[in-house]
């Protein structure tokens, strides 16, 4: 009898939402770990990071890794992994772009640290604290992961497989890929997996291309009541659908709201924001060029709106960090 | 009672379409042919004077094949400057019409959708200022497919659906993704120091554009786009990305378009990725966005020199 393909399971800096998504396959799990070994998965089962160390390398088959690299210990583990792994998946948006982490690439570390430990709301009061990779404690020297000055995606410091996209991933794609894996049947590598063909309009059903359409106001989802057969762009809410990639079966629209990026560039998209500012730039209501500054203040975040998911993968941030 | 015009001649056949009634107040002066940029860049045939003689001549058969008929854009500088105050492009529009149900199509080539890229996501739709674009339904392998397909003779080939659509499914030659960023940094291996953008209708003068092409390419690459509505931020960034210093984006006044909004759309865009620029704490001066009028003849080489001195500062600095 041959030997169990071996999985593993790890994330960064991330939400625990991509491990929900994997717990959320259900029963399937058991026909997985029936099919494969799962050797290590902090998340769910009691492995430590010396068990993964103790391995020879390469003698895990394929590795899920999700979550952003934000510190230290994210990077020593996609290293580790890396090394450990034959296949190395990069899986969930954190992984693949950056993801929700991603966007403290706006502001710098002290600024991020300020807000953190000195100034959110929920603090009585500031004791200046701020993280220390050494702290000397009555029981010894303790460390803590340093914390780096950008978040990056995986694929920036290591070498990755495949990509998986998704905040997460939705559980049918994560079935789908898991049986493709276990049966050997993935796509060339480098391959973005779990996905469908072209953007999220391609399968959004609701009415769209009103002729002649202009935004007049940007509005936020809980601001209106949102018409459910309309595109969202028509009712003024920034929808990211035109440039984002199609696969996660459009939870959010039939939610009623509004796309928000997470399968990250749709094919041929060089850099998400960039183009989202091209489609719905153009759809603004100029007629009175002294009013285009209203409506665009009407718009709070646009970076962190149109680059939600991908901003640590985008042009801009190669720009500041290189 | 209701009034019902008699319609008798090819003049009140145009007449009577919403646009066409002011046909009779022309007196001929030519002072349209004198603002018209179409007549005096393209096509030394195009002739709104002559096309409304047409029409009052009941020469329907010349007015229908005069490339007046087809070309106008509606950017209506001749409008303002008509002592009668015709809206002339409406009566041409009105002439269009009328061509159109007699079987006559447009002499230019529309733009072209891509099927197999096309999404229907209908951005084209909402952002063309002809109302060229329109969705429709094609089966495809048993399922429905939505996607967008473009009225040939309502198109004025501006290209600002182009620079809309996610996907890159619509394509106007010379200035499809990738003809643009072939243009620089991507695949040229010296960059310039900046990389014009310039609107095909920005200047007036051939001698503006001679005088922009003069500068060594080391400095200055031209790409020449039909309107500043066809700009992608992503080719901006992208240019910044393969190490060229700056972004100038030329296009014209507000009011002045060639392409009725075009400008507009090239003002949001740039102000959106400026927005964008400044969260990120980059420098948003890079990018800079110029709109020059029909009067302001050598402004280019001005706002051109003014950039270059910003970028070649800090270079020097360097040294």
């Amino acid at each position: 009898m041959t030997a169990k393909p071996k999985l593993a399971f790890y994330w960064a800096a991330s939400c625990g939402g991509c491990e929900v998504t994997i717990t959320e396959l259900g029963m399937r799990l058991v026909d997985v770990s029936e099919q494969a070994d799962i050797v290590f998965w902090p998340a769910a089962m009691d492995f430590k990071y010396d068990d993964v160390r103790a391995m020879k390398d390469k003698e895990i088959d394929i590795c899920f890794f999700n979550g952003a690299i934000r510190n230290s210990e994210n990077k020593e583990m996609a290293h580790l992994l890396r090394q450990k792994s034959k296949c190395m998946i990069s899986f969930g948006s954190c992984s693949h772009l950056g993801g929700i982490p991603g966007l403290a690439n706006l502001f710098d570390i002290e600024s991020l640290c300020q807000r953190v430990f000195d100034t959110t709301p929920s603090l009585d009061d500031s004791r200046g604290t701020r993280p220390q990779k050494q702290t000397l404690m009555p029981e010894g020297e303790v460390d803590l992961p340093e914390l780096y000055d950008q978040v990056k995606c995986l694929s920036d410091i290591t070498e990755v497989d495949y990509f998986m996209p998704g905040c997460p991933p939705v559980v049918d794609q994560v079935w789908k890929v898991f049986t493709a894996a276990l049966n050997g049947d993935l796509p060339a590598k480098g391959s973005i997996l779990g996905v469908d063909p072209k953007n999220v309009c391609d399968v959004c059903e609701r009415d769209k291309g009103e002729p002649s359409f202009r935004i007049k106001e940007f509005k936020r989802p809980h601001e209106v009541s949102l018409d459910q057969e309309k595109c969202f762009l028509t009712q003024g809410i920034i929808c990211s659908g035109p440039a984002t990639r199609a696969g996660c079966g459009t939870p959010c629209l039939q939610g009623n709201m509004p796309c928000r990026g997470c399968y990250g560039p749709a094919e041929g998209i060089i850099d998400q924001g960039a183009k989202l500012a091209s489609a719905i730039g153009a759809l603004i209501d100029t007629d009175d060029p002294e009013k285009l500054q209203v409506i665009l203040d009407t718009m709070t975040d646009p970076a962190g709106t149109f680059y939600r998911f991908g901003l640590a993968d985008s042009i801009m941030n190669k720009m500041k960090y290189e | 009672m209701s009034h019902s015009i008699m319609i008798r001649t090819f003049a009140d056949e145009v007449k009577s379409i919403p646009g066409g009634e002011h046909l009779e107040l022309c007196y001929s002066c030519g002072t349209c042919v004198s603002k018209c940029m179409i007549q005096q860049k393209v096509e030394p045939d195009y002739n709104p004077r002559r096309l409304l003689r047409l029409a009052i001549m009941d020469l329907k058969d010349e007015a229908f094949k005069s490339p007046t008929t087809w070309m106008c854009s509606e950017c209506d500088l001749c409008y303002q400057a008509c002592p009668q105050e015709i809206h002339i492009s409406q009566v041409i529009a009105a002439v269009k019409k009328l061509a159109v149900e007699a079987g006559y199509t447009s002499p230019l080539t529309p733009v072209s959708v891509d099927e197999e890229l096309c999404s229907g996501c209908g951005i084209c739709v909402m952002v063309c200022p002809y109302e060229a674009p329109s969705l429709y339904e094609k089966e495809h392998n048993g399922d429905l497919d939505r996607l967008s397909e473009v009225d040939a003779n309502k198109c004025m080939r501006c290209g600002t659906c182009v620079g809309a659509c996610p996907l890159g499914a619509i394509a106007r030659e010379g200035v499809s993704n990738t003809e643009i960023t072939s243009q620089f940094g991507y695949v040229i291996p010296h960059n310039p120091l900046l990389v014009a953008f310039v609107c095909d209708w920005s200047l007036r003068e051939d001698a503006d554009v001679s005088l922009l092409e003069s500068y060594p390419e080391d400095q200055v690459k031209i790409v020449h786009i039909p309107c500043t509505g066809r700009i992608d931020p992503q080719h901006a960034l992208m240019a910044l990305d393969s190490g060229i210093n700056g972004v100038l984006v030329c296009g014209c006044k507000p009011g002045e378009c060639h392409f009725k909004r075009g400008n507009h759309v090239a003002k949001c865009k740039i102000s959106l990725l400026d927005a964008m620029l400044k969260q990120m704490q980059l420098n948003d001066k890079n990018i800079r966005l110029v709109q020059i009028g029909t009067q302001e003849r050598g402004r280019i080489k001005y706002e051109v020199d003014d950039m270059l001195s910003t970028l070649k500062a800090p270079k020097e600095a360097i040294a």
